[in-house]
């Protein structure tokens, strides 16, 4: 793995607080996963970025390096890597991923929610 | 594939499109306990690695239990 490849990924995942590397873009998605965790982050309305790196081969290998983990998506929240929806689905479940979200985001509201002030 | 790993788990897979490379796998282990989701996974991850990397699967959703 590249040294260069490493701080592209450490600087993408410490710029954004929910980081998802996946196939195709938000707006595009080229995965059923992909659009699977996209519809789940949407559903919390914190911001969120989706790396596109379907076509990057040697980044998907760095990355699969770095998490231990060889599938894509690859979530990344606060800096810290929680796999994908068979991961994060049963921690919302039991309410761990939003602590985990209100820690990572403070007061920052959810954009789902409407503000009256 | 996954019994390599030395684990002493129950698996059960269930082949979901019919091609034998999209999965859906059950894992329960003692092998689990104290650890967190991500770590089970993981450990699964691991013991599958070779056949991640050499094509014979694309696809899998895991759930992951831990053994009573």
């Amino acid at each position: 793995m590249s040294e260069q490849l490493k701080q592209e990924i450490e600087a993408e995942v410490g710029a954004n607080k929910i980081l998802v590397y996946g196939k195709g873009t938000k707006d595009a998605p080229r995965c059923g996963f992909t659009l699977e965790t996209i519809q789940f982050f949407n559903n919390f309305g914190y911001p969120f970025e989706v790396v596109d790196v379907l076509e990057n081969m040697p980044k998907r290998e760095a990355l699969s390096q770095m998490t231990d983990w060889p599938t894509l998506p690859k979530v990344f929240i606060d800096g810290t890597f929680y796999g994908d929806t068979d991961v994060l689905g049963p921690m919302a479940e039991k309410g761990e991923l939003q602590t985990i979200l209100k820690n990572a985001f403070g007061s920052e509201a959810p954009k789902t929610t409407i503000n009256l002030h | 594939m996954i019994a390599t790993d030395a684990i002493v788990a129950e698996v059960t897979v269930f082949d979901r499109t019919g091609t034998m490379d999209h999965y859906n796998i059950g894992v329960t282990s003692a092998a689990f306990a104290g650890k967190t989701l991500i770590q089970q996974h993981q450990m699964v991850y691991r013991a599958l690695k070779a056949a991640h990397s050499d094509g014979r699967i694309h696809a899998i959703e895991l759930t992951t239990t831990v053994a009573e």
